[in-house]
């Protein structure tokens, strides 16, 4: 059965739309900048987005207590699901996904509760992962099939999959998939505590990378079948081509130095997808910028692809690692690669890895005819996910 | 589908205790959870670090293993509704309280995924691992997910639920106003080892698993609907189970069930979002002691949001 | 000397949470990564913050610590060469 991607939207430190992000992708500028909108003393890099909470608020139309998490994952499902109406005939869902939920409120809780005596309570009730993910449905009028995941850096595409297979085994029409996180103070001082944050730019696939660079951000792609395409009349803009979860089973926060779960994911994908390892025309990196990550996905994708892998570039060079929304913001990339023929560049790259030698794509390139990307996304826990998108 | 095994640690002495259904007491303010000693089930080194939420989900993993001889399950697949919360608050605390570096263990514990990852590294298991986490849903959608997997190619699938109580949640219980007794809050663990084989180890049938979130339909509807698409009706049914806390009134349900019995698990597994994990474990041995045929799960226990889940015997 | 490495193996059994290890059972030549204690990584970082919070000894690089790190011995003495 075949399942279309008829919508996509995106948020990210690089755009508050599609365009925005496609614009900045082309024209190699990044939105990782000293930390800005984000109430801190310190002086970090962050991919933030260019928008207040308030501001979003106001533009969203909703009210508050509401975690940014919800606000980002909310501007961008508005956005892949613009146009499209609620028919009783098209079983309709919604899966997002993130990994800290409305932690950007209950880190206020938890301060003003050191503080006084009277916190205020309301900042605690936007908490919950599935609570994020309910104002985005109730926002849309979305009922029914509501769901979120959580595997920290792989959530977004484990998003995508979920939905994929939902609509494969007939439970779903059509479902708006995607993820989102905001920037917090305990996942920087997380990703710090663990000494893989960089203070410097993140050179993902560089020889010197020294740790990630935190981002915040949404991403949400619709997915529909040929019975909901037949009423909706939407334009199909890519199709998924395949899909994988694998588990490393090596180490709590580390990936294993041969890349086996990686490649069990990018290799299921293909497998799944009935698609040759020669067909990929890009590879959409997780490329976090981390030593131990970029080793082990580099070794990956030469075990998958041997001495022939396919152009790749990891794009949290523009947008910092958004966590659970990286998947999605990373699919939604990769539609818009296929769309336009285009492999987006990986910035602050200069030496190959040692190990590996491989390198990344450095100028945006525009000589091939794009038709199959690969996106991957690895999270804590050892959790490995990819995700094929090919031409409608 | 099969039901080869079920584990549940909880405030009722459900643990490696096949009679444990008879022996159901209502829980009181002071009960407390039972749990088994963990150094059975983890080893030491993995164990020193452990919250309570990942130590239970654990024993009830290695647990289903052992019940059904099932060693490598093709998928693992977890639903807690608000995660590790102990170090999620406790590493916040940290980021607020101390200068300079702050420990990293309850940061990398502090993730939904870390009860399924871990589940995975102690099984040395690369096969699919996913955590859902959808308030009272979290628990059926793990189990829709399941269903998926054994739709596919799979033909073992260890899948669970588990949400553990921190003192905060009382503390805003009280400031919401809930019953510190009818909403006993709680923790609570209940995995399953699911399967396309009848072995020995079988006990009852998963039918089907279904959610509404942000319903805005009769629940009634809802139901026919879901055992319409199963071939069945509300009279083929013989007990509800169910756990709405008060969020539905005594009468809607009798009117939505008419003459089936309605039990409720409430005041057995106390309050928490994936209660009704343990209302499938009670369900399952129902059915394995022969006393009912057909069981429904009635999620409810945020009435906006329903869960429903259909069991039945092996023989039916 | 001394009063330093115990304070260390006690320091190392708290923070570590070593529940069934006493200070006698940490040799002071005993290999605390691997075998011996078997310590892991996530045990490493959480030895970088000791040195950083309780001796005033900045680590920058995780890897530094792999040399550092491998016996009480070694902990000591890199502790009273630095300490602030």
């Amino acid at each position: 059965m075949s399942i279309y991607i008829t919508g996509v939207g995106v948020i990210s430190a690089i755009g508050l739309n599609v365009e925005e992000n496609y614009q900045s992708l082309r024209n190699k500028k990044t939105g990782i900048e000293p930390i800005n909108y984000f109430p801190s003393t310190k002086n970090i890099l962050v991919g933030e987005v260019k928008l207040s909470s308030d501001d979003l608020i106001a533009q969203l139309n909703v009210t508050a207590p509401i975690s940014r998490t919800s606000l980002l994952g909310l501007a961008a499902a508005k956005e892949a699901w613009e146009g499209n109406q609620h028919d009783a005939s098209i079983r309709t869902g919604i899966i997002s996904s993130t990994s800290v939920g409305g932690m950007d409120n209950s880190e206020q809780y938890y301060k003003q509760r050191l503080e006084s005596d009277t916190p205020d309570i309301s900042l605690i009730t936007t908490h919950d992962s599935g609570t994020t993910t309910e104002r985005i449905a109730t926002a849309l009028g979305i009922s029914g099939y509501i769901n979120t995941l959580s595997t920290a850096c792989s959530s977004g595409a484990n998003a995508i999959m979920l939905g994929a297979r939902l609509i494969e085994q007939n439970r779903l029409d059509r479902v708006l998939v995607g993820g989102s996180d905001s920037f917090t103070n305990f996942t920087e001082e997380g990703f710090r505590s663990l000494m893989i944050y960089s203070d410097d730019w993140v050179k993902p696939f560089d020889e010197n990378r020294n740790g990630l660079n935190l981002g915040e951000g949404g991403g949400f792609i619709l997915l529909e079948n040929e019975k909901s395409l037949n009423i909706t009349n939407n334009k199909k803009l890519a199709a998924l081509g395949g899909w994988a979860n694998t588990a490393d089973a090596y180490h709590q926060t580390a990936s294993s130095p041969d890349g086996k779960g990686a490649t069990l994911a990018i290799s299921n994908a293909l497998k799944i997808g009935n698609i040759n390892p020669s067909e990929v025309s890009y590879v959409n990196a997780h490329g976090t910028g981390t030593p131990n990550n970029d080793l082990s996905e580099s070794v990956a994708l030469k075990n998958v692809f041997k001495e022939k892998v396919p152009p790749f570039s990891s794009t949290k060079s523009y947008t910092g690692h958004t966590l659970a929304a990286s998947g999605a913001i990373e699919a939604v990339y990769s539609v818009l690669a296929l769309q336009h023929n285009v492999i987006f560049p990986n910035l602050n790259y200069s030496t190959p890895i040692t190990d590996t030698e491989l390198v990344p794509e450095v100028n945006l390139n525009e000589s091939h005819e794009v038709n199959v990307v690969l996106s991957n996304s690895f999270g804590f826990g050892g959790n490995n996910s990819t995700v094929i998108f090919k031409k409608a | 589908m099969y039901i080869n095994a079920c584990s549940t640690i909880s405030h009722q002495n459900s643990f490696q205790n096949e009679n444990w259904i008879n022996e159901l007491v209502p829980l009181d303010i002071k009960s407390e959870l039972i749990t088994p000693d963990y150094k059975e089930f983890i080893a030491p080194a993995a164990l020193r670090r452990m919250s309570k939420i990942i130590r239970m989900s654990l024993a009830c993993s290695k647990d289903c293993i052992q019940q059904s001889g099932t060693e490598t399950p093709d998928a693992i697949i977890v639903g807690t509704g608000l995660g590790c919360l102990a170090d999620t608050e406790k590493f916040l605390n940290n980021t607020l309280t101390l200068t300079g570096l702050i420990p990293p263990t309850s940061f990398i514990q502090s993730t939904h995924n870390t009860i399924a990852g871990q589940i995975s590294l102690e099984l040395k298991n690369h096969n699919y691992n996913i955590t859902h986490t959808q308030n009272s849903l979290s628990f059926e959608h793990a189990l829709i997910d399941a269903i998926l997997c054994l739709n596919e190619e799979d033909s073992n699938v260890l899948v669970g639920a588990a949400d553990e109580a921190i003192p905060l949640l009382d503390e805003l219980a009280k400031q919401f106003g809930l019953d510190e007794i009818t909403h006993k809050l709680t923790s609570g663990a209940s995995f399953f080892m699911l399967s396309n084989n009848k072995t020995e180890a079988s006990k009852a049938q998963l039918v089907d698993s279904y959610t509404v979130g942000l319903n805005n339909s009769s629940p009634g509807d809802i139901i026919d609907d879901f055992l319409k698409r199963n071939g069945l009706t509300i009279g083929d049914i013989d007990n509800v189970l169910s756990n709405t806390f008060g969020t539905v009134s005594e009468f809607e349900i009798m009117d939505t069930f008419n003459a089936t019995p309605v039990k409720p698990i409430d005041e057995c597994s106390g309050y928490y979002f994936t209660n009704s994990a343990f209302g499938m474990h009670l369900g399952v041995e129902m059915l394995a002691q022969n006393s009912s045929k057909r069981i429904l799960l009635y999620n409810t226990l945020n009435n906006s949001n329903i869960g429903l889940t259909l069991l039945q015997s092996l023989e039916a | 000397m001394e009063n330093l490495k115990r304070e260390l193996k006690e320091q190392i059994i708290e923070r570590l949470n070593l529940e069934d290890v006493n200070v006698e059972d940490i040799a002071d030549d005993m290999p605390l990564f691997g075998g011996g204690l078997g310590l892991d990584s996530i045990d490493a970082l959480e030895l970088i913050v000791l040195l950083e919070n309780d001796y005033g000894i900045e680590l920058t690089n995780p890897e530094e610590g792999k040399e550092i790190f491998q016996t009480v011995n070694s902990m000591s003495d890199f502790i009273s060469r630095n300490r602030k």
